[in-house]
């Protein structure tokens, strides 16, 4: 590592792509009047100033990225993901930390000081998004595509299908809740028709550029599933929260009213993502499977000898999870609304229920994700992710379904589900930490003892240069910020309320 | 103590030491923090301390603790700082649960709640744990990277280079050998310090119970064997003969195939499980002309010398040609013989229709026994039966006569007589692998080392034995050694590989013990004889239990449908008559009739003994 690289490689492009990333930041901003606030830093109050201010952090910034994702695999997915936790994280080192201290006004970590810096959160992880593809870009430039874009037109059919599918479960499960209208509301003029095709074109693209991104996932279907859930999430930022209302011709709906307001979306963009991901990976495989004549990698073992493995782990695991889980849904008393899938009311038999769910959830996360955890950091990674994205389909989407009635994507869902959403980050923990313990011990099979540690190694070094660690931290982080920050109202600090689980009126 | 050195490497210690020293900081960061925003640190408020000094303490004390847990959990690797920060975050975030929202609640006696009230209270700690979380996670990476920096030589070999520290060596891969490799491969399965090395000539565990039905074509030959290398993945399977036992140097030569020189295979602990080799002793023209049930290629050019046989004499007009040619001996009345002989008589029978020219009259099919009664394993009642039984279905009986010699077209007896046929089946006679004979070691009569109660090779050190190669004391039936069957090799190769794994980690070995708990014998044409825990069982029930038992003991899921299906098709089909190679005895022409030269007389003879390794296995305890 000579200095000279790392300032030509590494410093100049982030600084320059945080350059234009702080340009679209800085728009932003200028559009919501926020940029005297950042003037302050140098204790004037011009937006000019605020600007020109805005500009150099965001050059520095950029700077940092550039070295932080220096050693990392240059694919423009894999940067795109590490620019959104960058921006997000800084988000919580800037305008919650370091600018109160800069100001001179003291520390002020509360949910208020939070709430009212929300806007600047969404801009941030829009810049980082930005920083990220436009470094990938610069690289491109420098370089040729090798590494960064792969074009094919296979792989872009595949994900504009996935997208078509995936925004048509969106659209029925946002107008079952009579949500569809009011996510892209101020395009359509109030036609129903307009809005699914609005919804569809979003689909449309969305898969594409997953496409574009990702046209040859080397993981698994389950690190699928969660890059496409935080690939969900960069949609609702730059999508239903900006595209969608700047093309309405509404300007910018960022503040915290105008997003607890459209919450719908951010569960069902999640979910949107996820499905893209997860289809696109399984349309490919299919592919694969009936037209392709790639034998030379093939290292699995067989659906019948690996599969039943695999399910025997995954129960125990589900199993040890689940148990943690009961724990928290003992202590809040939920077992009873559990009981109610099977209508019953009562806590013995809801723990049956629950723990029969976590055993298919588990055999689920062993199906998804075998041979994906290296060590205990990812096991635990892979597992709290997949944990919070069953919070979100769990609770809030299939339960509400099986009792018959649309999904709850509301605010005061998650407020009331919070607890629940622990129980889930337990219920992952437990479950990938588990499971990786059981496959260790086999995994890779075909390699003897020593050499499969070696393989091992081999392979986690290889995904911690993927934005594997990205995506886990990004999603634990923003669903539990995001359920703080949008569950308690800005205005008298209370927390909203809400009937959960539904068909329970008068709990 | 040693074991503690070992686990704490310079390298892990350097590790542990850089995140305490990066947890500290994040703890003195937050703990600032909190305090500038007139709150009290977690740690102390929820134990209820409210004195300062001590208070903070705890706090950083806990800071220490978790740095050090993570530089535990996430090992340093170079190239990972962006990974690193991010699942430090994590790291710090899953506290964030674990602490202010968990423990607190629950220390204060509240007993948590985990509404989104209390997470809303506890919001201004989340910021602190993810800022503690990142700056343990980067901060423990840079410590490492700076001092691998200033000490470029203190980089940690890649542990691909290192030698294994143990080695095991596995000679044969019957029964035992693989009992102890996959015995072995679970106890140590967290153990890479462990390499096990399996040599064997033949890359499959034979499941020697089935093996008269490939030749009698009910089964397909790949069905009732597992390939070693699967069965035990993580073993490094060595195909090979093996040449030479150096248990002075610990060294075991071995013979691949192709060009390579021998290879010298080092252990620290070596286990034969070698088996046994058919024994003729030295009878004229047996090992020529008789052909044996030990392995795959055995019974299939058995199996294809009787159809050509078939093939042969449905075109052969010479009636005088063809008695020879369709007799069909046996020599041994154990398990293997009595299982052989019922095989070929229904194998025949059923392919006679594709066959117009050849009677059923004309077909013979003999026994020769030694002793008075068959089967003498099982009692003279199940004995008698299968006696009953074969004789009544038209096999021959020739008991208590001797096998003297054989030629290309008849077999000969002790007491002058003899029998003409082309095919003779030996299962009478079995010894030790020859190879035990050049070890310095006790022998018994047979050629068996001898061994102690934990398998242990008396005379040699670090050396086991298991198997028909080895002489086991039974301490159930004092002064007897246990029997050389499949079922004994496969307990024994499980105490062995507990014993061996006792030995390396320096704990006290145990006996081996095991009470058969029964034996079955197939008899073709839905019969069977079993003697189980003293119960006998005859006849279809008996037969059920053979199939159901060997089914369940047959090793992996896929040969156990393999199986099961060939058993389906076998209801409804006739047997395959395809020839599958035609590289076998063709029916001489000009069978000789009277005997060679140089018969042993018959006082000579040496005792015949019922084959015992391919003898059936037992029904597991329980089943």
């Amino acid at each position: 590592m000579r200095w000279s690289e790392v300032w030509r490689t590494a410093l100049v492009p982030g600084a320059l792509a945080g350059l234009v990333g702080g340009l679209l930041f800085g728009a932003a901003m200028s559009e919501m009047g926020l940029l005297p606030g950042i003037a302050q830093i140098v204790r004037a109050d011009a937006a000019l100033v605020g600007f020109l201010v805005l500009m150099v952090l965001a050059a520095v910034l950029g700077a940092g990225f550039g070295v932080l994702v220096w050693y990392q695999r240059p694919g423009a997915g894999e940067t795109l993901f590490w620019g959104l936790v960058y921006g997000s994280f800084c988000w919580y080192l800037g305008p919650l930390t370091l600018l109160p201290l800069l100001r001179g006004e003291g520390l002020t970590w509360d949910v208020d000081s939070a709430q009212a810096a929300f806007p600047v959160y969404l801009g941030l992880v829009l810049y980082g998004g930005a920083t990220g593809l436009v470094l990938v870009f610069l690289r491109w430039l420098r370089r040729g595509p090798a590494g960064t874009l792969h074009f094919s037109g296979g792989a872009l059919l595949r994900g504009v299908l996935a997208g078509l599918l995936a925004a048509g479960l969106l659209g029925a499960a946002l107008s079952a809740q009579d949500q569809l209208l009011a996510s892209v509301a101020m395009s359509t003029g109030g036609s129903h028709l307009a809005a699914w095709l609005i919804t569809l074109v979003i689909g449309l693209l969305a898969g594409g550029v997953f496409s574009l991104l990702y046209s040859r996932p080397t993981d698994g279907a389950g690190a699928g599933l969660i890059r496409g859930s935080v690939y969900g999430f960069f949609w609702w930022v730059a999508g239903a929260l900006t595209l969608v209302p700047l093309f309405g011709g509404v300007g910018l709906t960022w503040s915290l009213n105008e997003v607890q307001a459209a919450f719908a979306t951010l569960p069902g963009y999640l979910l949107f993502g996820a499905a893209i991901a997860l289809f696109y990976q399984w349309l490919g495989a299919l592919v694969r499977l009936l037209f392709s004549d790639y034998v030379v990698g093939g290292d699995e073992e067989g659906v019948g000898t690996q599969g039943l493995r695999i399910i025997g782990r995954s129960v125990l695991a589900g199993l040890v999870g689940g148990l943690l889980f009961s724990l928290v849904m003992l202590q809040i008393g939920f077992l009873p609304d559990v009981a109610s899938l099977i209508g019953s009311a009562s806590t013995v038999p809801g723990f049956f229920v629950h723990l029969g769910i976590a055993v298919i959830i588990g055999i689920s996360y062993g199906l998804l994700f075998h041979r994906q955890s290296y060590d205990v950091g990812s096991a635990l990674g892979w597992g709290v992710s997949y944990g919070f994205f069953w919070s979100i389909l769990g609770p809030l989407t299939l339960m509400p379904v099986f009792l018959g009635t649309a999904p709850q994507w509301t605010v005061g869902a998650v407020a009331a589900t919070f607890p629940n959403l622990i129980g889930h980050l337990a219920y992952g923990a437990g479950l990938g930490v588990t499971f990786y313990l059981l496959e260790a011990r086999y995994s890779p099979w075909w390699i003897p003892r020593r050499q499969a540690e070696v393989a091992r190694v081999a392979h986690q070094r290889e995904q911690v240069l993927t934005s594997a660690p990205a995506l886990w931290t990004l999603l634990i982080a923003t669903g539990l910020t995001l359920s703080i920050l949008l569950g308690v109202d800005p205005i008298d600090g209370t927390l909203i309320d809400s009937v959960y689980p539904p068909g329970q009126v008068g709990r | 103590m040693r074991r503690a050195a070992r686990i704490l490497s310079p390298a892990l210690r350097r590790e542990l030491l850089a995140g305490g020293l990066a947890g500290l900081t994040g703890g003195l960061v937050l703990w600032w923090a909190l305090q500038a925003q007139g709150m009290t640190a977690t740690v102390p408020g929820l134990l209820g301390i409210n004195l300062s000094a001590v208070g903070t303490a705890l706090h950083l004390l806990v800071a220490i603790l978790l740095g050090t847990g993570f530089a535990l959990l996430l090992r340093y690797q170079d190239r990972r700082h962006a990974a690193i920060l991010s699942i430090g975050l994590l790291y710090g975030l899953l506290w964030w649960i674990v602490g202010p929202i968990t423990l607190g609640p629950l220390l204060d006696g509240r007993g948590p709640t985990w509404s989104l009230a209390e997470a809303n209270a506890a919001f201004p700690s989340l910021i602190g744990h993810l800022l503690f979380g990142g700056i343990t996670g980067f901060g423990s990476y840079l410590l490492i990277a700076l001092f691998h920096r200033l000490r470029p030589q203190s980089q940690p070999v890649d542990a691909a280079d290192e030698a294994p520290s143990r080695r095991v060596v596995i000679l044969g891969g019957g029964f035992g050998g693989v009992g102890t490799a996959k015995r072995l491969e679970r106890i140590c399965a967290r153990d890479s310090n462990l390499e096990i090395t399996l040599v064997s000539q033949s890359n499959y565990l034979l499941y020697t119970p089935m093996l008269a039905e490939v030749a009698s074509s009910g089964l397909e030959a790949q069905h009732i064997s597992a390939a070693v290398r699967v069965s035990c993945p993580h073993t490094r399977f060595h195909r090979g003969q093996v040449v030479e036992i150096d248990t002075e140097a610990q060294v075991v030569r071995v013979r691949s195939g192709g060009s390579v020189s021998d290879e010298e295979l080092p252990y620290d602990q070596l286990v034969l499980a070698l088996g046994s080799v058919a024994n003729y002793y030295g009878l004229p023209g047996m090992e020529e002309h008789s052909f044996k049930l030990k392995t795959l290629e055995d019974a299939t050019r058995l199996r294809n010398h009787i159809i050509g046989l078939l093939e042969d004499v449905d075109v052969e007009p010479d009636d005088q040609a063809r008695v020879g040619w369709l007799t069909f001996a046996v020599a041994g009345g154990g398990f293997a013989g009595t299982e052989a002989i019922a095989e070929l008589f229904d194998m025949v029978h059923s392919m006679l229709h594709y066959y117009p020219n050849i009677r059923a009259r004309d077909l013979r099919f003999v026994l020769i026994h030694s002793r008075d009664r068959i089967l003498p394993e099982l009692g003279p009642q199940l004995g008698d039966y299968a006696l009953r039984k074969l004789r009544a279905r038209g096999i021959e009986f020739m008991l208590e006569s001797r096998v003297a010699g054989a030629d290309a077209g008849a077999v000969f007896l002790n007491d002058g007589r003899s029998v003409a046929t082309h095919t003779l089946v030996w299962t009478a006679g079995n010894q030790p692998n020859p190879l035990l004979e050049t070890l310095p070691c006790p022998r018994n009569r047979a050629g068996a080392v001898v061994v102690n109660g934990a398998l242990q090779v008396q005379g040699l050190t670090n050396v086991w034995a298991v198997g028909d190669c080895a002489e086991i004391p039974n301490p159930y039936n004092e002064g007897q050694p246990y029997p050389p069957t499949a079922q004994h090799a496969l307990r024994e190769g499980k105490t062995a590989a507990e014993n061996i794994a006792a030995t390396l980690r320096g704990k006290p070995v145990k006996e081996f013990r095991f009470r058969a708990i029964g034996v079955l014998v197939g008899l073709g044409h839905r019969t069977a004889a079993a003697e189980i825990r003293g119960w006998q069982f005859s006849g279809l029930l008996a037969w059920f239990m053979w199939r159901t038992i060997y089914l369940s003991k047959l090793p992996g899921l896929e040969k156990k449908v393999r199986v099961a299906l060939d058993w389906t098709i076998d209801l409804f089909f006739p047997r395959d008559i395809v020839m599958t190679s035609t590289a076998v005895r063709s029916a001489s022409p000009n069978p000789q009739h009277s005997p060679p030269e140089g018969l042993p007389a018959p006082e000579q003879l040496p005792p015949e003994q019922p084959q015992a390794d391919v003898a059936p296995d037992v029904a597991e305890e329980g089943s």
